[in-house]
């Protein structure tokens, strides 16, 4: 008879050591560790997580990564609907580590039949420069602009003007420029910005309502959960488009942009409440009936106690991946709002208003950069999707049993 | 017959899965001839589930099978054999599945489509596996139907699922099990779920229709009681190895290895009420942690220093079929005191 | 005979209505129909039947975790007195102090998020028992030693664990508040043998160091005939037959207990005993037959079973009936009587 041993390593010492560190740490892994660690085994969910943490710190140090003003103030009136000005690195004039850009010169004479022609002077270069003073950006600036005059609000404060990089002569516009002269890739950065603010309060406004309504009724049960399922419903069954045209019709034009913009996000959450509260509801009467719930309740454990010792964590992370992935939905919706006029408007920036731009044929012909950023905002979309599907796939670590 | 029905060689199960390779049975073999019922006995975690599933290749997409492994079905209508575990195609496997061999499960609820009438179900596989019409089947399904004691038979025959009791459920599944005339039955726990009088009527059932069909009987199950009024031959398998085969009054009135002493130590009998129950020391480890050597020599009384924990155990046969895996019995004169 | 028992129940209903919300017919199903009996302290009680017999129902009714629609239990130790009818909500707390429930699924009664620490010192927690963290600390592992927990292991979460592992930390659970009266709910049915019968004998060193009282609810009658002092046994919300164990194994007078004996299955091959089929299902606890609920499925039903409903009443030392013809049958399976 063979004598082999069996083992479930290699037989190493050190390897079984390894071993029987991991499995410890497995036997004390909480549930957000088990979940992270089913996590990090989805390769596209990783790959996901990174280009959606990239987004989103583009979109927080917009100011700081923006060379120009991306409202009318900074706008380049030399250079209107330009395109992309990608820097090199090296010409027949030879290698710069610093990248570099030629200059452009309009000349009239009467070769061009004295007309204004732009002609590229390849031996005067434009250096990029980094960490440059621009523009001022106030952090803290906040513009309340309600009907009457009682509640107008104006602050400005927290200054930045140091941005990433510029120009040491003239302007430098990586995604081109707009109609105006606008930068676009200015506009870009801000616009992610303001999408994923917009998306965040909407988010937040639907989380607290569907926490409160769906809590309430999954908790309570009987008819209390009956009634507030049928309001669910009902608000559920209301077509969102007219609703939104309704109610963007209404917003009356005086208001500030800024206004205009928490109104809409107001909106998007009213809009979004009603699934997430069904799926709150859902989780909360499942665990309810769970015998370790009946175990606490024997010992006399209050409702409190119940609802934050035992429903919360079990439903914590159900809750985290239907925000996560409601999230592009806001984004989604704030677009289209915004695509077809109704949502926020020129010369505000998100990535609606950008798209509203491309709708001429002017622009489809001979100004294709518009539409770099329908790019960003399908990878911000497509990001935040993958992740959260990544996450409702690690979510339940439990499901085995 | 002198070749037994379904012969089971050095069967190796793993499954690959988040935590690991995970080995569910390892190199167990085992015969079953014509009309014989043998018992599969085993604690959770033993692999008798899995070996049953892997006579019909129905376990999951992860699993691997050793290279050594080979489950021999007889094939009458050629003379030859079948190697049940190299079939691939889906449709060889049909004449194994529900031809040949047939199988019935623990909760009768999930094997029954919730949608479909019962008898839609019974009708359906017997068109897959017969060249009956579908009028024939229908009469002959009822027919089963009442042969396994239900009565209003062609009224059950166009219920639901949900509408039979438990008991009935497993006689339907029974009916349907039988209705190809299998040449072996695998019940997998067929009488767990069920309360104590009803299981009681359910393996009267399966005895009488053993005797009636001739057919063999894997019948898997963790209850002693039941096997040991039920089967003629019983396996002891233990986290994946078969330690103890033989007929069942041998291996119950004399057992051999050290687990199959500790579980039948372990039972309560209602002939000895004021019998101490001595359970069968430690905890049954993890399949994650497989214990080198034999199996059991973590929990083992009668363990030889030395050599239980390196080693493989020998087969050592007692005569008469029974065969025990262990070195105690095998080579006693090692044992140190 | 040791004074006042310590759960008295007398004539205890428990009615649940299935179906129609707010509008629709009520159905009434009566899990558990005018049961009476006495629990002594310090002693094992098994309660026997099988799916529909009302058993869980009544575990949990004793520990008002279900309402009582009709009847009284007492609960009486030590000069401690409690009604569960008229209880205050203190009343109540303190209830829950001295009486405890041991879950039947390992898996389900362990929440998954907390670790074995937290699980076992929820009660003392909840109930405000100790003063301190180290307090309650050491009662943690105090009880933890006692069910033979791996103290390293209290930082776990129950993922880690086998079932008889689950259910020895259900049990510490239970046991860490000192309760005095514990209902274990098919506790070992869903482990295997072997940790069966280490978690049986760990509940016997329990009841016999610390004087505890169990209601043993099962429906393995081999189980319940080597644990148990006393056991009652019920088919659909009604007691049939209640005696000390070994009267009731062997001196049966319900042809449904000799039936449910009969069917166990013996581990010796060659055991010859009289089994009494059963014929037909279980009859569903939303219709029930009349008169003799078993009357259905009895072999001796006569007309009287269908008519009335039997009583039950005394034969013998404290061996409790519920059969019109308990004396005929007895002569008839030729068993010794004991009175």
């Amino acid at each position: 008879m063979v004598d082999t041993p069996h083992t479930s390593g290699t037989g190493n010492v050190i390897d079984v050591e390894a071993e029987r560190k991991s499995k410890e740490a497995y036997f004390t892994a909480g549930q957000y560790a088990l979940i992270w660690a089913r996590f990090k085994k989805n390769r596209s969910a990783m790959a996901a997580g990174v280009i959606l943490i990239i987004l989103i710190l583009m979109g927080i140090t917009a100011p700081f990564l923006s060379p120009y003003d991306p409202n009318i103030a900074g706008r380049d009136a030399d250079y209107q609907n330009g395109a992309p000005q990608i820097p090199k690195f090296w010409d027949e004039n030879g290698f710069s580590f610093r990248p570099f850009l030629y200059t452009l010169e309009r000349k009239r004479s009467a070769a061009t039949n004295f007309r204004w022609v732009t002609e590229v002077n390849k031996d005067q270069r434009r250096y990029v420069q980094y960490f440059v003073k621009g523009w001022k950006f106030y952090i803290l600036n906040i513009d309340l602009d309600l009907p009457g005059d009682t509640f107008d609000f104006r602050l400005k404060a927290l200054p930045i003007d140091t941005h990433l990089f510029g120009m040491d002569k003239g302007n430098i516009h990586l995604f081109g420029t707009e109609s105006a002269g606008k930068d676009i890739f200015s506009r870009t950065m801000f616009a992610i910005w303001t999408s994923l603010a917009v998306g965040t309060i909407g988010v937040f406004i639907g989380f607290v309502l569907a926490l409160m309504i769906g809590g309430v009724s999954g908790y309570a049960g009987g008819w209390v959960d009956s009634i507030l399922q049928m309001i669910t419903d009902a608000v559920r069954t209301v077509p969102a488009i007219p609703l939104f045209m309704a109610l963007a019709a209404m917003v009356p034009d005086e208001w500030s942009a800024q206004t205009r913009f928490f109104f809409i996000s107001i909106i998007l959450g009213l809009i979004g409440w009603p699934t997430l509260a069904r799926r709150i509801r859902t989780h909360l009467l499942t665990e309810r009936s769970q015998e370790y719930v009946l175990a606490a309740q024997l010992c006399g454990a209050s409702a409190g106690h119940i609802i934050r010792r035992h429903l919360l964590p079990s439903f914590s992370s159900y809750i985290i991946v239907d925000l996560v992935i409601s999230f592009p939905y806001m984004v989604l919706s704030e677009t289209a709002l915004s695509f077809i006029g109704l949502g926020l408007k020129d010369p505000v920036n998100s990535l609606g208003v950008l798209l509203q731009n491309v709708t001429k044929v002017d622009v489809l012909l001979n100004y294709q950069w518009y539409f770099i950023p329908a790019g960003f905002f399908m990878a911000l979309v497509l990001a935040f999707v993958f992740v959260g599907d990544g996450l409702r796939d690690a979510a339940d670590p439990y499901s085995g049993h | 017959m002198s070749r037994p029905l379904i012969s089971v060689q050095n069967l190796t199960v793993r499954f690959r899965t988040d935590e690991g390779l995970v080995t569910a049975v390892d190199g167990a073999s085992f015969e079953l001839r014509d009309g014989e019922i043998l018992g599969l006995v085993g604690e959770s975690g033993s692999g008798k589930s899995v070996t049953a599933k892997s006579l019909m290749q129905l376990n999951a997409g992860n699993t691997s099978y050793g290279p050594e492994s080979r489950i021999i079905l007889r094939d009458d209508e050629t003379g030859g054999e079948i190697d049940v575990l190299s079939l691939k195609k889906a449709r060889d496997m049909k004449v194994i599945r529900g031809g040949s061999i047939s199988m019935i499960f623990q909760e009768p609820m999930a094997s029954f489509a919730p949608a479909i009438t019962i008898g839609d179900q019974m009708v359906e596989q017997l068109l897959l596996h017969t060249s009956m019409t579908k009028r024939q089947a229908s009469e002959f399904s009822i027919e089963m139907l009442q042969r396994v004691g239900i009565s209003d038979a062609s009224q059950r025959f166009a219920q639901y699922a949900f509408e039979l009791s438990g008991g009935m459920r497993q006689r339907a599944m029974i009916a349907m099990a039988l209705s190809t005339r299998p040449k072996l039955l695998i019940a997998d726990e067929p009488t767990t779920a069920l309360d104590v009088t009803i299981q009681a009527q359910v393996i009267d059932l399966m005895k009488d229709l053993v005797a009636e069909f001739g057919m063999a009987i894997l019948f898997i199950t963790h209850d002693l009681g039941v096997i040991a009024q039920t089967a003629d031959r019983v396996a002891v398998m233990y986290l994946g190895e078969i330690v103890e085969t033989g007929p069942v009054r041998q291996v119950i009135r004399a057992p051999a290895h050290p687990y199959t002493k500790g579980l039948l130590h372990a039972l309560p009998r209602l002939d000895d009420l004021d019998a101490t129950l001595t359970p069968v020391a430690g905890d049954i480890p993890s399949p994650l942690e497989r214990p080198s050597g034999c199996v059991f020599h973590t929990r083992c009384p009668e363990i030889i220093a030395g050599r239980c924990e390196a080693n493989l155990p020998e087969i050592a046969s007692l005569g008469a079929g029974h065969d025990v895996a262990c070195f105690a019995v095998s080579s006693p004169e090692e044992t140190t005191a | 005979m040791t004074g006042k028992p310590l759960i008295t129940v007398r004539d205890l209903s428990v009615h649940f209505s299935i179906g129609g919300a707010l509008l629709g017919q009520k159905n009434i199903v009566r899990a558990v129909n005018k049961v009476s009996l006495d629990i002594t302290a310090g002693t094992f009680f098994g309660l026997v039947g099988e799916s529909g017999s009302g058993k869980t129902t009544l575990g949990r009714a004793l520990l008002k975790a279900v309402p009582i629609s009709e009847g009284h239990v007492e609960y009486s130790d030590n000069g401690v007195h409690y009604d569960l009818n008229a209880m205050s909500a203190r009343d109540l707390k303190e209830y829950r102090k001295r009486c405890q429930l041991i879950f039947q699924d390992p898996y389900a009664a362990l929440s998954p998020r907390m670790t074995v620490r937290d699980i076992i010192a929820e009660p003392l927690e909840v109930m405000k028992l100790t003063n301190s963290r180290e307090e309650t600390d050491e009662r943690v592992r105090a009880i933890a030693t006692k069910c033979r927990l791996n103290l390293e292991h209290l930082r776990r979460y129950p993922h880690a664990f086998s079932g008889g592992q689950r259910q020895r930390i259900s049990i510490a659970r239970a046991l860490v508040c000192n309760p005095r009266f514990l209902v274990a709910d098919e506790c070992v049915a869903a482990l295997d043998v072997s940790i069966q019968a280490d978690i049986l004998n760990l509940l016997k060193s329990f009841q016999e160091e610390m004087g505890l009282t169990f209601l043993f609810i099962s429906h393995d009658l081999s189980v319940v005939a080597h644990t148990c002092d006393r056991v009652a046994v019920m088919y659909l919300g009604q007691l049939v037959e209640v005696a000390e164990t070994e009267k009731l194994f062997f001196s049966t007078r319900h042809p449904y207990t000799k039936a449910l004996l009969s069917a166990i299955p013996l581990l010796d091959p060659d055991a010859k005993h009289k089994t009494i089929k059963l014929e037909g299902e279980i009859p569903s606890p939303t219709n029930p037959p009349s008169g003799c609920k078993f009357h259905t499925r009895c072999a001796f039903a006569r007309d009287k079973c269908r008519a009335k409903e039997p009583a039950l009443v005394v034969k013998g030392e404290n061996h409790f009936v519920a059969c019109h013809f308990a004396d005929e049958l007895m002569d008839e399976n030729g068993q010794a009587g004991s009175a």
